[in-house]
């Protein structure tokens, strides 16, 4: 029975909160932005990315060249060697708007060739080009003095100097995982943020319209914040969901593979460290907004509260992508207002220890009871309080 | 043998800080009886129904219903119009009363006939699927009525049900607690319309600084032990002033009888027999238009009582916190 009353608030709070023309709306468009900008942004992709193959073309004369041009390249560049006649190469540079652009045109003599090019010579062609024409002129030149040019080009091959670093940096700086983060801890501070001021501005609005009169004379104040907490965590949960899904799509759109991250589970760990730092964040956001009567009131309580949730946001965006394993993160991360945004990030990083997320949930899990003491002894002295701001020394002592 | 259904208001002290809000308040509401609760503005009438409600609590005393304390579960089954009206600005009339309908136990089709019939009946049946804040603020006030009934409450504790209606809501809202009188439930409502207190109330008290000052039937209230009898004779005003002070303990009520109209005489601890004794007077003196009793009106009760005070009854702290920052700004000005 008592049970069904903090379902019924709940309820409330979820069908007043969800389905406001507001909501959907701004629901809607922020799936759009993800998901347009996901489109939008593998288009610019693909077209930074899908640089046309580059293709030089030789003559006849030339054509010893051809050989020296694709090894000088090397396996990594995408070029594409062809024998073209001197008409066909030049018809085929005037023409930039052909599929297969030419970028250039070797002619004349292998060992010193002319390069003809549509409107400027492109430097790594040029390169290519020059590379090339030196290693014919070398194993030509080899060739004469009675070598062997295939073992001087082994030899040369071989002929690089081995780097051995005494402080390697740690497998270079993991992009995809930053930007995976980037997002999820940004989306969890919007989310966070989000439940805890609408939290606040229930409790509030109970207080100004005296609607939480007639609600007390019926049930407990508990009750009443039990059940507005979990109707803004589900309708929270929803939109954490609903966004990070959106967010899933929106990589599979980007086409982003082979990156060191698991997005499944990061997406998981988003949901738990959701759940945990909207029960730490929301119990203090509620009780402590019934501190105050008024709407206009309300920052002078959650003004703190945001720079508690702000505060360990930075301090992961800075601290932990560049050391996510250094002791001052390490112990930071129990921290239960610091676990639910460093958490993941370490995660997305792979820099957790087995035992570490475990300790950290369990930490955070012992510390709700607590603030839920905390917020509901607030919250009753607070919440029938009308006027000025009460202090919180008075709610706490009473 | 089932007991009289009785709601008792049990020795209530409450202070805030050095403020006496309530003072002992004691009194009791009977089944099937409408008790008016009559006080200046900060007497404690709020005080006293918050503290019923639970919404607030007492230093000391108790709130019985049926002899037992009137706990949470006990106040499910009470219908509650606070004095500052509640309800959720934007949340649609029919949605809000189904919500509350629920938190008092209905079950959502016992609560959805409840809302239709109530609202129905308080003229705002074509309003549920509109928002409160659209509502004016005369039927905010049905809504918030509706909001008190809809779940078929044992008792009735409305503060100031009548504040801002018109005289048709008002027919309706009186209608409506008779009604539920009738069917047995103790109704207790607050009220500065005293003409309204005297024609709808079984019992009244009138409360002064936190204390019950005069408590029963308005009749009995009435009751005085210094009668009063209006006059309108045809005689001299000199010959009647005689004929009064001929009579022991008879005076003349100083404003009236001026310009040779009726007057009025008190009589102080008069014999049983001193009308008569005044009539007969009067009758031997001259034509008698009209002899009648002088009843006081509960208004005259009421600024009797309060009157009788010296210092002004001040029991809300935030009132009175209000009143000293005015006059601190008054002395700055």
């Amino acid at each position: 029975m008592r049970g069904n009353v903090v379902w019924m608030v709940a309820r409330r709070e979820i069908i007043t909160r969800m389905l406001t023309k507001a909501n959907i709306i701004s629901m809607v468009v922020m799936l759009v932005v993800i998901l347009a900008g996901a489109g939008v942004g593998r288009y610019f992709l693909e077209r930074e990315q899908g640089p046309e193959a580059t293709r030089i073309a030789v003559d006849q004369a030339a054509a010893a060249l051809g050989e020296p041009i694709a090894a000088a390249a090397g396996p990594d560049v995408d070029l594409e060697v062809v024998t073209m006649t001197d008409d066909e190469a030049r018809a085929a540079l005037a023409d930039t708007d052909a599929e297969e652009q030419l970028d250039a045109f070797v002619v004349g003599d292998p060992a010193s060739p002319r390069v003809v090019v549509a409107e400027q010579a492109d430097a790594q062609v040029l390169d290519t080009v020059t590379a090339a024409v030196r290693a014919y002129v070398v194993a030509d030149q080899i060739g004469e003095l009675g070598g062997d040019p295939a073992a001087f080009e082994q030899a040369m091959a071989a002929a690089v100097p081995q780097v051995e670093a005494l402080d390697p940096p740690d497998a270079g700086f993991d992009g995809a995982a930053f930007g995976i983060a980037t997002v999820m801890i940004s989306l969890l501070l919007f989310a966070l943020i989000g439940s805890g001021s609408m939290i606040a501005m229930g409790v509030v609005e109970e207080k100004t319209s005296r609607v939480v009169e007639i609600l007390l004379s019926t049930i407990k104040p508990t009750q009443l914040l039990a059940g507005k907490i979990v109707g803004i965590g589900i309708y929270g949960l929803f939109q954490v969901v609903v966004l990070g899904a959106a967010l899933v799509v929106a990589t599979r759109i980007l086409g982003v593979d082979g990156i060191s991250v698991d997005i499944g589970s990061a997406m998981i760990w988003l949901v738990v460290w959701f759940l945990l730092g909207y029960l730490l964040f929301a119990l203090l956001f509620g009780g402590f907004a019934a501190l105050v009567s008024r709407q206009e009131d309300i920052g002078s309580v959650t003004t703190p509260l945001m720079f508690l949730l702000f505060v360990p946001f930075y301090v992961t965006m800075f601290l932990v992508p560049n050391d996510p394993d250094s002791t001052l993160v390490r112990v930071l991360s129990q921290v239960p207002f610091f676990a639910p945004f460093m958490m993941p990030v370490r995660d997305a990083f792979g820099a957790l220890d087995g035992w570490e997320m475990p300790l950290a949930i369990a930490i955070a899990a012992v510390t709700i009871p607590v603030l839920i003491w905390l917020a509901a002894r607030v919250y009753q002295r607070g919440v029938l309080h009308t006027g000025g701001r009460m202090k919180l020394t008075e709610a706490l002592r009473g | 043998m089932r007991r009289v259904s009785v709601l008792e208001i049990d020795h209530l002290n409450k202070s805030y800080g050095a403020l006496r809000a309530l003072e002992d308040l004691t009194f009791d509401v009977r089944a099937g009886e409408i008790f008016g609760f009559v006080g200046s503005n900060g007497a404690g009438k709020t005080t006293a129904m918050r503290i019923m409600l639970g919404v607030l609590a007492a230093d000391s005393g108790e709130v019985r219903w049926n002899g037992a304390a009137l706990d949470l579960e006990a106040r499910r089954r009470v219908g509650y119009m606070p004095e500052e009206r509640g309800l959720y600005p934007k949340m649609k009339v029919g949605e809000q009363l189904m919500f509350l309908a629920g938190l008092h136990g209905m079950t959502p089709s016992d609560a959805r006939a409840a809302v239709d019939r109530w609202t129905d009946r308080l003229g705002v049946g074509a309003r549920r699927g509109d928002n409160v804040e659209k509502l004016s603020l005369g039927n905010q006030q049905r809504v918030q009525l509706a909001a008190a009934l809809v779940h078929d409450p044992d008792v009735l504790v409305l503060d100031e049900p009548f504040s801002g209606l018109d005289p048709v809501a008002v027919d309706v809202m009186s209608a409506v607690l008779r009604e539920r009188a009738d069917a047995g439930v103790p109704v207790i409502f607050s009220s500065h319309q005293l003409d309204l207190v005297e024609r709808l109330c079984d019992r009244v008290g009138i409360v002064r600084s936190g204390r019950m000052e005069a408590l029963g039937t308005i009749d009995e209230l009435r009751s005085t032990d210094r009668p009063r009898y209006l006059l309108d004779l045809r005689a001299a005003p000199s010959e009647v002033d005689a004929l009064v002070a001929s009579l022991p303990g008879a005076a003349v009520v100083p404003a009236s009888g001026r310009h040779g109209g009726p007057v009025v005489v008190e009589l102080t601890d008069a014999a049983p027999d001193a009308a008569q004794a005044l009539l007969a007077g009067a009758v031997r003196l001259g034509h008698v238009q009209e002899f009648s009793p002088v009843r006081p009106t509960l208004a005259d009760l009421f600024r009797g009582v309060v009157s009788s005070a010296d210092a002004p009854a001040q029991a809300d702290p935030s009132a009175d916190e209000g009143r000293r920052r005015r006059g601190r700004r008054e002395v700055a000005a």
